[in-house]
């Protein structure tokens, strides 16, 4: 269909060195030396250049490789698909952010010096903890001394450096979650992703929990661990831009806030998902599979639904142009200001730390706008 | 034809019609027609229409080709000696393809497909061909106008005005108003109101004789006393043998249907009673569940008849149902020696008093291209099938037999096999018998009390994995509530697997990119239908989805 301009690139790098249990992501631990991967790389960098070709790449704005982990890769790999970006999509736009995920075992200086030179200007580090146990308990492949090394060699180059950190582990105290988010902002780390533990099926932990091997984190916990981070972090200067992403000002990821913005985006790999739209229609593709078909009601719904992800919320006017198509859309947002879920001021919608706590209840009234 | 079957293009009820017509040899034929379902669960109703006829009109779809269940059909046919006469249809439709549809006929029914008629029920391109094949192939009826009558029922309702009214076929001898008929089976009587012929519409005639197809005012109120397969005769002048009747119809798949407002059991109870007037397969029993409380057990031929009985209870009489998961009926040797049938997991003794348990199970006929044996023998496997053995029927049709539980097939298997095989594998089962089997009923916990509704029988060995199937999948079902739910799957008081629905406090704040977003619209979606038609059991709100969650259990 005749679409609005792709202005996010997602490149998936479905690839570990191994699987962490609460692992449900499109990825797979394999031997950096296996063939395979060197085919995935290829078959990027072959639907690079034709997405190029077709034009499609020529309002990008931000770029993310993501994984999986893209650093398990190795470099040389990393280095021709970062030379079929540099030919594809113009990285030296003003203002374009070029993101890669990387994770502690596998960043080596080599590699923060090359990708740096070829183009990415922010580094994605996946810590989860800077305490060992929980780091033992999630299955990560690194300890809280690699990570800090870690950190300190993405700083030989990148600024705009952003860590996730989870909360709500089973075994995982208040005071461990205290201790590695207070690192973090002693470590000067400008944007946190922080997350609480979710048991996904078919995982190693959903099958722990099933047999009572582990216990199912607990949504108060989860919820106290969230408001001890937000606590800490706000106090120490970072903005809670997003329900779960915190930044020093400037620091705010814009290719994430595309998601929740209506930005539509190119995946390209393995699981990438691809949204594609014009004004009357929004499609969500997934290896070549049409997994979302929204119309122009669907899609003011879901954009008022993201909207409430982020701390800014949703202006009068975006609402009064929803309400174009949504016109129940002022007595939802009243009732859901009545019940606690959001506030009305500064000519905007925004959620409250309640409607934040209590997502479900706040999102699917919003897309109940428009089933 | 009710909207059911308009609705989802299948036939559930037979039909008869009488149509007069005049073939290019100049004369005038009549020809008795009976349209008969497809389906493997409707069989009864084709072999009772077959018993009436003299031949047989083939359909195999020109998209499709043959089915499991034309191969079934064809095979009922030909054991009743009928002439069967093949007809492709669909032809108009651009995926049509006749030459493969008959070299399936040839290979894989054995029946010469040369002169098979080709036909487009819609744009009625070679129904005359039809009309004139049934002509030149199809014998008129053989029979004695003056032996005495014999005629087959072979289907009957009840209207409320004219009481039970049979649909016959006359074999011998003739029947009009006013005689006294005698049923040979179940030794009843009833005076003849009214005798005619579905042209469709009811045309009222002085008599039917030997060699004709009609309907037959009883007045009878029972519909049980015109049982189908029965032979009429007259009062006055009995045969002396009945024609061959036919098995009674068994039930395969039991449920529990329970009406969601309590108040709302004796009109349950009164739409099931109409219901069986027009349908003989249809029995229940009264079950008190402790979760659900007062309802029914229904007995079902197998799921699309339940369905279907489901559907018309809720839209015809606008009853509110809950069904529980079906099951199948078990035999259990006790210890003590004695043997019972279970239709429902309650009723399951306890385990030491268990010598063995005994399950149904069904000799299964799949019928799919070369290329798909593989996940079809994944899905069976998996089911607890046995292979048998697999004939290539042509170039493109393998058939591929195996022995498995009624127990596994009744759990999604045909949405399953539809699904592994892009739609083509097609399917026919029958009946082969009672196996000794390691089984265990399995109990769901909701905060710490059994739910009887929910538990189900299953094999020993798949215990765990169910369990925490379906564990899963009510933590997904069962919205979150003003506290804390525990779900327990457990055998015998051993907790296999846990899982809890968190109390409604909070939420999980997961991720929200690219692609989660579409599983975040999914998700809330299926919160949004759980909460539509809930049952409150002790304190915990249960959607009806979730008694049949264990029907899903792949994933």
């Amino acid at each position: 269909m005749p679409h609005d301009p792709y202005k996010a690139l997602y490149l998936h790098i479905p690839f570990c060195v191994k699987r962490c249990g609460y692992c449900d992501f499109a990825t797979r631990a394999i031997d950096r030396d296996d063939p395979r991967i060197d085919e995935y790389v290829e078959q990027l960098v072959v639907d690079i250049r034709r997405f190029c070709k077709q034009g499609e790449l020529s309002e990008i704005e931000t770029v993310y490789i993501g994984g999986g982990t893209p650093s398990h890769i190795g470099l040389n790999r990393l280095s021709s698909l970062l030379y079929a970006l540099s030919l594809s999509v113009d990285l030296t736009r003003d203002g374009l952010e070029f993101t890669m995920e990387a994770n502690p075992e596998s960043l080596t200086e080599r590699m923060v010096l090359d990708i740096w030179a070829m183009g990415v200007n922010r580094l994605s580090l996946g810590v989860q903890s800077f305490d060992d146990e929980v780091l033992a308990i999630l299955g990560r492949a690194h300890d809280a001394a690699r990570a800090k090394e870690a950190i300190e060699t993405a700083r030989l180059r990148f600024d705009s450096v952003s860590i996730d950190l989870m909360c709500g582990v089973p075994g995982q105290s208040a005071s461990s979650l205290e201790e590695s988010v207070k690192t973090a902002v002693e470590l000067g780390i400008p944007h946190v992703s922080m997350y609480p533990l979710t048991i996904e099926p078919h995982t190693a932990f959903d099958r722990a929990v099933l047999s009572g091997e582990m216990q199912e984190p607990d949504d108060d916990v989860e919820a106290e661990h969230m408001q001890i981070a937000a606590h800490i972090l706000e106090e120490a200067g970072y903005s809670r831009y997003e329900v779960a992403s915190y930044a020093l000002p400037g620091y705010e990821s814009k290719h994430n806030s595309s998601y929740w913005t209506g930005v539509p985006y190119l995946g390209i790999g393995q699981n990438a998902t691809s949204m594609t739209q014009n004004s009357d229609r929004r499609m969500r593709v997934m290896n070549n599979e049409v997994i979302d078909d929204l119309d122009r009601r669907q899609m003011e719904a879901e954009d008022l639904m993201l909207g409430m992800r982020m701390s800014i919320g949703v202006s009068d006017e975006r609402v009064a142009a929803a309400a174009e198509y949504l016109p129940e859309v002022y007595d939802v947002l009243n009732d859901l200001e009545n019940e606690g879920f959001l506030v009305h001021d500064l000519s905007r919608w925004r959620p409250t730390t309640q409607g934040w706590l209590c997502g479900n209840d706040l999102y699917g009234r919003i897309l109940d706008l428009a089933p | 034809m009710m909207d059911i079957e308009r609705e989802r293009g299948i036939t559930i009820k037979s039909q008869a019609v009488r149509v007069n017509y005049t073939s290019d040899d100049g004369d005038t034929y009549e020809f008795n027609l009976i349209d008969t379902p497809g389906h493997v669960d409707f069989t009864y109703e084709v072999s009772r229409s077959l018993a009436a006829c003299e031949g047989a009109v083939l359909v195999v779809d020109a998209t499709q080709g043959v089915e499991a269940q034309t191969v079934a059909n064809a095979m009922m046919a030909m054991n009743a000696n009928l002439e069967i006469i093949p007809l492709i249809n669909k032809i108009d439709l651009p995926a049509s393809d006749p030459e493969r549809a008959k070299e399936q006929i040839e290979d894989g029914l054995a029946i010469p497909a040369d002169d098979a008629v080709l036909c487009s029920a819609k744009t009625g391109e070679g129904v005359h061909d039809l009309l004139e094949a049934i002509v030149y192939n199809i014998p008129a009826p053989q029979g004695d106008i003056d032996a005495p009558l014999r005629a087959l029922i072979f289907d009957s309702y009840f209207d409320a005005y004219r009481g039970v009214v049979a649909l016959i076929r006359v074999v011998d001898g003739s029947v009009k108003k006013g005689d006294t008929i005698y049923m040979m089976a179940a030794g009843t009587e009833a005076l003849v109101e009214e005798v005619g012929a579905r042209k469709p519409a009811e045309i009222a005639l002085p008599d039917l004789s030997a060699g004709d197809v009609g309907y037959l005012v009883t007045g009878l109120k029972d519909v049980a006393q015109v049982k189908v397969g029965d032979t009429l005769t007259l009062s006055s002048r009995r045969a002396i043998e009945p024609l061959p009747g036919y098995r009674d119809v068994k039930p395969m798949v039991f449920t529990g249907l329970y009406p969601i407002e309590g108040d709302q059991y004796e009109p349950l109870k009164e739409a099931l009673e109409k219901l069986a007037l027009n349908d003989p397969a249809l029995v229940w029993e009264p079950e008190t569940s402790h979760a659900l409380g007062f309802g029914f057990r229904v007995g079902f031929l197998g799921l699309l008849h339940m369905e279907v009985v489901e559907e018309r209870l809720e839209r015809e009489f606008g009853l509110n149902l809950l069904a529980t998961a079906p099951s199948v009926e078990y035999h259990v040797l006790k210890k003590n020696g004695e043997m019972i049938s279970l239709h429902s997991p309650q009723e399951m003794p306890d385990p030491s008093e268990i010598e063995h348990i005994e399950e149904p199970y069904l000799r299964v006929k799949v019928l799919v291209p070369p290329d798909y044996v593989g996940p079809v023998m994944d899905l069976t496997n998996s089911r607890r099938g046995t292979f048998v053995n697999m004939n290539y029927l042509s170039s493109t049709t393998v058939e591929v037999i195996w022995e498995m539980p009624l127990s596994e097939m009744i759990m999604d298997y045909f949405d399953r096999l539809k699904s592994s095989t892009k739609g083509y594998a097609s399917l026919d089962y029958e009946m082969a018998g009672y196996r000794v089997s390691k089984l265990v009923k399995l109990d769901i916990l909701l905060a710490g009390k059994p739910v009887d509704a929910l538990s189900f029988i299953v094999h020993a060995d798949n215990a765990y994995n169910r369990g925490s199937i379906l564990a899963r999948k009510l933590k997904e079902i069962i919205p979150r509530q003003m506290f804390e739910v525990p779900i327990q799957a457990a055998v015998g008081g051993r907790v296999l697997a846990r899982t809890t629905v968190k109390a409604k406090r909070k939420d999980v704040l997961a991720k929200c990119y690219g692609g989660d977003i579409t599983r975040k619209r999914k998700l809330l979606e299926k919160q949004k239908e759980g909460k539509k038609r809930m049952k409150a059991i002790g304190s915990v709100e249960v959607p009806q989805e979730a008694f049949m969650a264990i029907l899903k259990v792949d994933e």
